[in-house]
């Protein structure tokens, strides 16, 4: 199970880092092919669901990397048993307002499609394709927040995802 | 009481809002105060491309739109920017009274309802530097911003080139585009002396804005509020269409007295853009089908 | 009413952010709670709106490239180089290389267009470089916050383009007119740094001694890279090759091409920096998106535009009305982003400011500034997020350390009021 759901995260995150590599081509591509006098149809809107692939589908990979920030500061000051039902609280609202974004997301991905929302750009690109992303990304990062929830409520530490191989980023 | 949200997606200084603004308040003292219609311009609450959906799904419950940024959904919306097909108000009007049931019948299928429209000015060219003929046009980079432009700018020999509106000030300025095709009331909000020297009123296309309804939220008002309503749209109709006729010869002066070099096209050009606008609305008859040669038809009769 | 509405809806924010919700989670949650308690709209279909339309915007595509950027040029020897570089130049003005920071976030402000990727980029660089050097961390990551802040008030700035199109001001006289103040913020930071290290000389650690002219030079060579990278991403933006969103892309493959240059470009740090970045702009795309849904259950709500029109309605004098503006702006900054507070007011604001006859060009660059506060203030400021993020500490500690920053940017606002030429002269010097 374990392994299951981290390569879940992973492979999310996997796929959001395409998401970044494919903004930064739609981007540069756009430079390039303008002096060559070649002209691609809406490389700026397909940054732009790039960039939403990215951000989106990386939200459980950053979550279970521990880099969703939020202040801990009372939660650091008490410590023993409030502390963990501080924990057990935040974790609980934090999966009530993740499940409301990936219902809304997957409503918002199947209203498009049901409504034949179009993009408005020159790609005329059917938005609930891209707009998967964000519903996919939403559901994985709905299931990490379950995922601590339940190991919180049973009293097992949280698992997070290893930063082999990686220097630190931090200043500590 | 009901109130309604509007979300507009020009900036609160623009002649279309202040139309609307007073439609609002048209209605608000129509029904003395029994609906309440709060505008929310400048896409302060959704942003253009997403009011139409916002409307379909109850989000907000009125709302306004650039009708051809529809186009990519069905023909019968870019009808107003095909080229050359309808270049004064007068004819614009004509074009619009043949075609306006099939656009409200479109919109039916979506469950809105067309309240009104209003027109901008003149669709006109602006550039760095003087455009003589056809062949002037040739690899000039030319910012296009939807289906239809590009098609125009490439049919004219120029290079169609993307440029977003956060970004085309820009790119004016520091040449990624050369020239740009809009309204002189466009043109003079954005202040476009500063990096452009010319412009050409080939009044090429006079796009239209459209304001529309839920027609599940328009059927739950009472008959006297829905009467009202209507009335208030129409007057906006009637006022937004002068207004917009007033102000086009003011535009053009304000761009004059700011030392841009207002010019018609030559002969040679004109004739040239005609043949554009012949080709482009052929390609427009071949993509919308029976309904369009209808309407088509019904405008070339009225003419 | 409104002012109840207003102290719930802060109330409600202050618990949840206490408890240790994320913050992204905790901006949804408080506009939802708005719109269930204060307006008869449902706020599910519009949240997936707001966070879908932010998530996949053209004008952001910078902000991911930038932090990515920032995440190649960590990992090369560009940081300490630019310290090598920088380092005999400051050497002798008191507080020395923490006008590094400052300097480094003013260069880096003429290619950026946001604060937070000012922000993230220099402090991946120099925060490192000054911890092992031993500088304060109070200071180090106080003058990270404050000069982050200039990337919205030097040019390129997005704030300033989406002030400029809803006030119905020329762009270019914006961009121009940011400059002096930007240069008079970054002067006012570094003689904060100066005074406070002349007070504190202990707590400075002693510098390397003095360099020959000709040492100077040679060091500065390593500068080479950051020039040529600021000059390639600036350069194309001047020249037409390429619009200011687009300039992002230049930055990230420069940065590739100087990593490669060095020897450092791995298959190890090519995935560390992909993956570091991805994070990162996660982290902000989160907090983002909720502060999008936020401004639209504010729109809803109508808190700002009421606010706005009570100012309006109060009929005070000019000074006065903008002593209250700075205050209504700065509280709104507090919970709102700057484009989100710019958007929300400027319809109901414009024509206030008009008849009170204040030059909409200079009221735009005032307006900057004092969004560039709300960047530095809790419990909503995005460098204090990028800061939290990039070093673990808390928000509260982060804020402390910027406080000197954020009454510099009132100090600079007072100056503003006083000088209004150092807005309007450069501007006033264009052509048309
Ligand atoms: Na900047
Ligand atoms: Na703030």
């Amino acid at each position: 199970m374990r392994t299951t759901l981290d390569t879940l995260y992973r492979l999310a995150g996997a796929l959001a880092a395409v998401g970044m590599i494919a903004t930064l081509v739609m981007v540069t591509t756009g430079i390039v092919t303008r002096p060559l006098g070649i002209y691609l149809r809406g490389t700026d809107d397909y940054a732009g669901y790039a960039m939403a692939a990215c951000g989106f589908l990386a939200l459980a990979y950053t979550f279970k990397h521990g880099e969703h920030i939020r202040v801990t500061l009372l939660i650091d000051r008490i410590g023993g048993s409030v502390q963990r039902v501080l924990q057990w609280v935040a974790l609980l609202i934090g999966t009530g307002v993740s499940g409301a974004l990936a219902w809304y997301s997957l409503r918002l991905a199947w209203q498009s499609h049901a409504f034949g929302d179009i993009s408005q750009g020159v790609d005329a690109t059917p938005l609930w394709i891209p707009q998967l992303a964000l519903a996919i990304g939403a559901t994985v990062f709905l299931i990490a927040m379950l995922d601590d929830l339940v190991m919180t409520t049973l009293g097992r530490p949280c698992a997070r995802l290893a930063n082999a191989g990686q220097e630190p980023a931090r200043m500590e | 009481q009901t109130t309604w949200d509007m979300p507009t997606p020009y900036p609160a200084t623009n002649f279309h809002t202040e139309n609307i603004q007073q439609f609002a308040n048209d209605v608000a003292s129509a029904t003395a105060g029994q609906l309440k219609i709060t505008v929310h311009p400048g896409g302060a609450l959704f942003k253009g491309p997403e009011i139409k959906r916002a409307v379909q799904a109850g989000q907000a419950q009125i709302g306004e739109l650039l009708i051809s940024s529809l186009a990519n959904e069905d023909a019968m919306y870019a009808l107003d920017t095909v080229p050359f097909l309808a270049t004064s108000y007068a004819e614009s009007a004509k074009l619009w009274s043949v075609s306006r049931s099939a656009v409200e019948a479109r919109l039916a299928k979506h469950g809105l309802k067309l309240l009104f429209t209003v027109p901008w000015p003149p669709q006109g060219i602006y550039s760095k530097s003087a455009v003589a003929a056809m062949g002037d046009f040739k690899n000039m980079k030319i910012r296009s911003y939807s289906p239809t432009v590009a098609r125009m700018i490439e049919l004219m020999g120029g290079q169609p080139v993307t440029v977003q509106a956060a970004d085309l000030t820009q790119a004016l300025a520091t040449g990624v585009v050369s020239a740009n095709i809009t309204s002189s009331s466009t043109g003079y909000d954005s202040k476009s002396w500063e990096q452009l020297s010319h412009y050409y009123d080939v009044q090429a296309w006079l796009p239209k804005n459209m304001v529309f309804v839920s027609q599940k939220v328009f059927d739950g008002l009472d008959a006297g509020t829905r009467e009202a309503l209507l009335k208030a749209a129409a007057a906006a109709e009637t006022r937004g269409w002068q207004v917009s006729e007033e102000k086009t010869a003011w535009y053009v002066d304000q761009l004059k007295k700011n030392g841009m070099q207002v010019l018609p096209p030559s002969d040679a050009l004109r004739a040239d853009l005609k043949k554009v606008g012949d080709t482009m609305t052929a390609e427009w008859l071949e993509r919308a089908g029976a309904d369009g040669k209808s309407v088509l038809d019904a405008y070339r009769a009225a003419q | 009413m409104d002012l109840m509405v207003a102290g719930l809806l802060l109330l409600v924010m202050l618990v949840l952010l206490a408890s240790g919700v994320w913050i992204g989670l905790s901006l949804i949650a408080v506009g939802a709670l708005g719109m269930l308690m204060f307006t008869s709209r449902a706020p599910g279909d519009g949240m997936a709106v707001a966070i879908w339309g932010i998530g996949s915007s053209w004008t952001l595509t910078a902000l991911p490239l930038f932090l990515w950027m920032g995440e190649v040029l960590f990992r090369t020897k560009l940081s300490e180089n630019m310290f090598r570089g920088l380092a005999p130049w400051v050497e002798r003005l008191p507080g020395r290389l923490l006008h590094a920071n400052i300097l480094g976030c003013t260069l880096f402000a003429a290619v950026s267009g946001s604060s937070a990727a000012t922000c993230a980029t220099i402090g991946k660089i120099n925060l490192p470089e000054l911890e092992r050097r031993g500088y304060p961390t109070s200071l180090a990551l106080g003058t990270l916050a404050g000069a982050g802040t200039l990337g919205l008030l030097i040019p390129p700035s997005i704030i300033m383009i989406v002030y400029g199109v809803s006030a119905d001001v020329s762009i270019a006289k914006l961009f121009i007119g940011g400059v002096l103040p930007g240069l008079l913020l970054a002067g006012l930071f570094m003689g904060w740094v100066i005074v406070w290290s002349l007070l504190n000389p202990d707590k400075i650690p002693a510098g390397e001694g003095r360099t020959a002219f000709i040492d100077k030079l040679r060091a500065s060579w390593g500068l080479m890279p950051v020039v040529l990278l600021i000059g390639a991403v600036l350069g194309s933006i001047y020249t037409g090759v390429a619009t200011a969103t687009e300039a992002a892309a230049l930055g990230v493959i420069g940065a590739f091409i100087i990593a490669a240059a060095q020897g450092s470009l791995t298959r190890e740090s090519f995935f560390a920096s992909l993956m570091g970045a991805t994070r990162l702009y996660c982290m902000i795309g989160l907090i983002l998106g909720g502060s999008a849904f936020l401004t639209l259950a504010m729109g809803y709500i109508g808190l700002p535009r009421h606010l706005a029109e009570w100012i309006s309605g109060l009929g005070l004098s000019t000074g006065w009305l903008l002593v209250a503006l700075t205050v209504f702006f700065i509280l709104l900054g507090c919970f709102l982003d700057g484009i989100s507070v710019v958007v929300l007011t400027m319809a109901v604001l414009l024509p206030t400011i008009q008849t009170a006859g204040i030059d909409p060009l200079w009221f735009g660059v005032f307006v900057v500034v004092v969004v560039e506060m709300a960047q530095i203030t809790p419990p909503v400021g995005f460098n204090l997020f990028v800061l939290q993020a990039m070093t673990g500490r808390q928000i509260t500690e982060v804020a402390r350390y910027a406080l000197p920053y954020f009454l510099l940017m009132c100090a600079a606002v007072i100056c503003l009021y006083t000088f209004p030429g150092l807005v309007t002269w450069l501007p006033g010097k264009m052509i048309g």
